[in-house]
C-alpha cells in the first residue's frame, strides 16, 4: 500500500502523465474529431478501423484519455496531500530548535550584542519585525529566547491552492461530461416551445437581424419570452455574448434563419403576346393558385431557394441561407397542360424565362419574397460549470500566491553574555531575494545604532 | 496624422534600433546597447499610440484580426523587452528579441494582411475579447522572451552568461504562465461559455493552448521539483514557446475549427 502511495506522489509520474496528456492531445488535433465512420475509411483506407477501435477518432472522450486525466487528477491530489503537512508546519508550526551556529551558515544573516536586558531586546526586536508584518513566534531556551518572524505565509501554499483548483476543475469536467443537458431549440416569432425535460416553456416574441451599414451582421435580437404553468414569467433580449438563464437553464443565442420551404412570393404574371398586360399573383411555396384567366387556370410554386447555386449531380441547392441569389420553380398549368415551367431569379428577371419557358406564350418575374425568420438557441444545464470558475478562480488565486507573495522567514536567537545580549539572527526568501536582503539589514542595522 | 502613419514610424524605429543592436554586437560595444532600447522605447511609444488610433476610430478592440493581433503581439514584446532590459544584464536579449518583433511588424505591414477595420461580428462583440486576447498575448510576449534568452543560453560559452541567461528564463516563464493561463485559458473558458454556451469544445486552438499549457507546466516542475536547470530547462522553454507560436499561428492556416477570427 505504501509503494502504491509513492507511486502515485511521485513527481515523476507527473513528468510521464504531462509528456502523454501532450503526445496524446496533439494525436487528437492532427486527426479530425467525430466524423462519419465514411469519411475515415476514405481518408485513412483499411487503417480506419483500427483508428476508430482505438477511440482515436472521438480521443478526447476516449477510455484511454479519460483514464490519463483521471491519473493526473489522482497524482496532483497525492502529491499535494503528501507534501501538505511539513509545508503547514513550516508556516504555521511553532519554532524548531535552532541555535546560533545554524543561523550563522544562513545566506542572509547578522550577529551583534546589546546593551540591553534579553527581555527589552526581544521587544525591540519584536516590535521592529511586527511593524514591518512578521508574525512572531517565540521559545525559550536555557540561555536566552528564539523568535521566529515570517509572513506572507499563504505564499507556501501557492502551489497547492493551483492544484486543488486543477483539480476542481476535472472535477468540473466529468460532471459537465456525465451531467450536461443540452437542446437546440428553433422557434419562429410568436411560436412556444418546451424545453426538453424541463418544466417550463419558452417562446419568441419577435427576431430581428441587425446589419452593419456597409453589410455583414451587426446582431442577432432575440426577444424571448420565459413562460410557467402557462403565464408569462419574464421577457428578456437574448444576444450572442448575452445568454438568459432561469432555473438554472441558459440559454444562447446559437443560429438562426429563415423558413423558405413556406415563403410566400409575389410573381407577376406577364404574356408575350401582350406588352400591357401584367397581374401580380401572391402565393406560398407549394400552394396551387388558382387564376381567372385565358391562358392559365393555376399557379404553382415547386420550389423556392434563397441563394440559388447548382450542387452535385446538377441538382439545385441553396448555398446559404441569406437571399444572396433567391429563385422560385414556377409552374402554370392551364387544366391538365403544363404552359409554363421553369426557374426565375429574383436577381435576374430576363433569365430563365428564354430556357424551358421560352417556348411558353407567359413570362413570370419574382417581384418579392417574405419568410418568417427563426431563432435557435442552445438551450443547456451544465451541473459541471459552477465547478470550473470555482477552480479557475483558485488556479488564479494560487498562480498570484506562488508568484507573487513569497513568503519571508527571519530567526533570530539571543542570548545573554557577559551581562549583554548577543543576537543571532538569520532569513531567507523564496523569492526576491536582494529586496529581502535591505528589508533584513534595516531591521538589524537601526538595532546595532545606539537609540 | 493617422494610425498608420504612427504604424509605419513605429517600425522605422523598430528597424533603427535593430540595427543599433546588432551594430553593438558586431562592433562589442555593450554601451550601444542603451542607444537600441532607447529607439525601441521611442517606437514603442508611437506604437501605442497607433494603437490607439486605432482603437477610437474602429470603436473596438485592436486584435480582431491577424495586422491587429500581430501588431498588438509585437507591442507586448517591445514592453516585455522593456520590462526586463534594466534588471536582466543579458545584452543579447535587445537584438534578437527585436529580430522577432521587426518580423512580425513586417509581416503586419506585408500586403498579404488585410488592414481593413472589419466590423465586428457578434460573437466578438464583448469585453472579453479584451481580457481574453490582450492578457494572452501579453503572456506569449513573456514566453518569446524565455525563448530568445533560452536560446542564447544554448549558445553561450561561459559559465557566468549561462547563469544570467537561465534566471531570465525562469523569470520570463513566471511571468507569462501565469498571465497566458488566466488569459488564454480561464478568460477563454468564461467566453466561451458566455457566447457559445459550452466553457470547453476540444477546438484545435482550445487543444493547443492546453498543449502550450502542459509544455509551461512541464517546465516549472522539473526545474523546481527536479532542479532541472540549464540545457534541458532551455529545451522545454524553447519548445513552449514554439507551442504559444502554433496556437497562435498554425492553427489557424493548418487546423480548422470553431476559433476562426483570429
Amino acid at each position: 500500500m505504501k509503494s502504491v502511495g509513492k507511486f502515485f506522489a511521485s513527481i515523476k509520474l507527473a513528468i510521464v502523465l504531462f509528456i502523454l496528456i501532450t503526445l496524446a492531445s496533439i494525436l487528437g488535433t492532427l486527426i479530425p474529431q467525430g466524423r462519419s465512420a465514411a469519411e475515415y475509411a476514405a481518408r485513412y483506407g483499411g487503417s480506419s478501423g483500427l483508428f476508430i477501435s482505438l477511440q482515436l477518432t472521438r480521443l478526447y472522450q476516449s477510455f484511454w484519455y479519460m483514464a490519463l486525466l483521471f491519473l493526473f487528477g489522482l497524482n496532483t491530489v497525492v502529491c499535494t496531500l503528501s507534501r501538505f503537512g511539513p509545508k503547514w508546519r513550516r508556516a504555521f508550526g511553532p519554532v524548531a530548535a535552532t541555535d546560533a551556529q545554524t543561523l550563522l551558515t544562513m545566506k542572509v544573516k547578522s550577529r551583534f550584542r546589546l546593551a540591553l536586558p534579553v527581555v527589552a531586546a526581544r521587544d525591540r526586536i519584536a516590535g521592529l519585525l511586527r511593524s514591518r508584518r512578521y508574525r512572531l513566534t517565540e521559545s525559550a531556551t536555557a540561555s536566552g529566547v528564539v523568535l521566529l518572524a515570517r509572513k506572507r505565509r499563504l505564499g507556501r501554499f501557492g502551489s497547492d491552492v493551483v492544484h486543488i483548483g486543477l483539480l476542481i476543475i476535472l472535477i468540473g469536467g466529468f460532471t459537465s461530461g456525465i451531467g450536461v443537458r443540452r437542446a437546440d431549440v428553433a422557434l419562429l416569432e410568436g411560436q412556444t416551445a418546451d424545453v426538453p425535460n424541463v418544466a417550463f416553456q419558452v417562446r419568441l416574441e419577435k427576431f430581428e437581424t441587425e446589419y452593419y451599414p456597409q453589410g455583414g451582421v451587426k446582431d442577432w435580437k432575440s426577444t424571448v419570452t420565459v413562460v410557467e404553468n402557462g403565464a408569462p414569467v419574464l421577457t428578456r433580449v437574448v444576444e450572442v455574448n448575452r445568454p438568459l438563464t432561469y432555473r438554472g437553464f441558459s440559454f444562447f443565442q446559437a443560429s438562426y434563419g429563415w423558413d423558405w420551404d413556406s415563403s410566400r412570393l409575389d410573381l407577376e404574371i406577364r404574356k408575350r403576346a401582350d406588352a400591357t398586360f401584367s397581374k401580380v399573383v401572391s402565393l406560398k411555396v407549394g400552394e396551387r393558385l388558382p387564376v381567372v384567366d385565358a391562358d392559365l387556370s393555376y399557379v404553382v410554386v415547386r420550389q423556392f431557394v434563397p441563394d440559388f447555386i447548382i450542387g452535385e449531380g446538377n441538382k439545385v441547392q441553396s448555398r446559404s441561407q441569406e437571399p444572396n441569389n433567391p429563385a422560385a420553380l414556377v409552374e402554370a398549368w392551364k387544366g391538365e397542360e403544363r404552359v409554363f415551367q421553369s426557374w426565375i431569379f429574383a436577381k435576374y428577371p430576363d433569365f430563365g424565362q428564354g430556357h424551358a419557358g421560352g417556348s411558353s406564350a407567359l413570362a413570370f418575374v419574382l417581384k418579392n419574397y417574405a419568410a418568417a425568420p427563426y431563432s435557435v438557441f442552445e438551450a443547456a444545464k451544465d451541473p459541471g460549470v459552477i465547478f470550473i470558475w470555482l477552480g479557475c478562480l483558485l488556479v488564479t488565486a494560487g498562480f498570484f500566491l506562488a508568484f507573487y507573495w513569497p513568503p519571508r522567514e527571519i530567526k533570530v536567537v539571543l542570548e545573554e553574555v557577559q551581562g549583554k545580549v548577543e543576537v543571532t539572527a538569520g532569513g531567507q526568501a523564496a523569492k526576491n531575494r536582494e529586496a529581502f536582503q535591505s528589508e533584513f539589514e534595516n531591521v538589524f542595522e537601526s538595532l546595532r545604532r545606539p537609540a | 496624422m493617422t494610425e498608420s502613419t504612427f504604424f509605419t514610424i513605429a517600425f522605422a524605429l523598430y528597424v533603427g534600433a535593430l540595427l543599433v543592436y546588432f551594430a553593438s554586437l558586431f562592433a562589442r560595444r555593450e554601451k550601444w546597447t542603451r542607444s537600441g532600447l532607447a529607439l525601441a522605447a521611442a517606437g514603442f511609444v508611437f506604437h501605442t499610440a497607433a494603437l490607439i488610433m486605432r482603437t477610437v476610430v474602429s470603436r473596438h478592440a485592436p486584435f480582431t484580426n491577424m495586422y491587429e493581433s500581430l501588431s498588438f503581439l509585437s507591442w507586448a514584446m517591445v514592453l516585455a523587452l522593456i520590462v526586463f532590459s534594466r534588471k536582466s544584464r543579458v545584452p543579447r536579449l535587445g537584438p534578437y528579441l527585436m529580430l522577432i518583433v521587426v518580423g512580425l511588424v513586417a509581416l503586419a505591414s506585408s500586403p498579404l494582411m488585410p488592414k481593413g477595420a472589419t466590423p465586428l461580428v457578434p460573437a466578438l462583440q464583448s469585453y472579453w475579447l479584451w481580457l481574453h486576447v490582450s492578457v494572452t498575448l501579453l503572456g506569449e510576449a513573456f514566453f518569446a522572451v524565455a525563448f530568445i534568452s533560452s536560446l542564447l543560453y544554448l549558445a553561450a560559452d561561459t559559465e557566468e552568461k549561462k547563469e544570467r541567461l537561465d534566471a531570465l528564463s525562469y523569470r520570463a516563464v513566471a511571468v507569462g504562465f501565469p498571465l497566458f493561463t488566466l488569459g488564454g485559458l480561464v478568460f477563454g473558458m468564461v467566453w466561451a461559455y458566455r457566447a457559445w454556451g459550452r466553457y470547453w469544445a476540444w477546438d484545435p486552438k482550445e487543444v493547443w493552448s492546453l498543449i502550450t499549457w502542459f509544455v509551461f507546466a512541464l517546465y516549472l516542475h522539473t526545474r523546481i521539483v527536479m532542479g532541472w536547470k540549464g540545457k534541458r530547462s532551455a529545451i522545454i522553454a524553447i519548445a513552449g514557446f514554439l507551442a504559444a507560436l502554433f496556437t497562435y499561428f498554425g492553427v489557424n492556416y493548418l487546423l480548422a475549427g470553431l476559433h476562426s477570427y483570429a
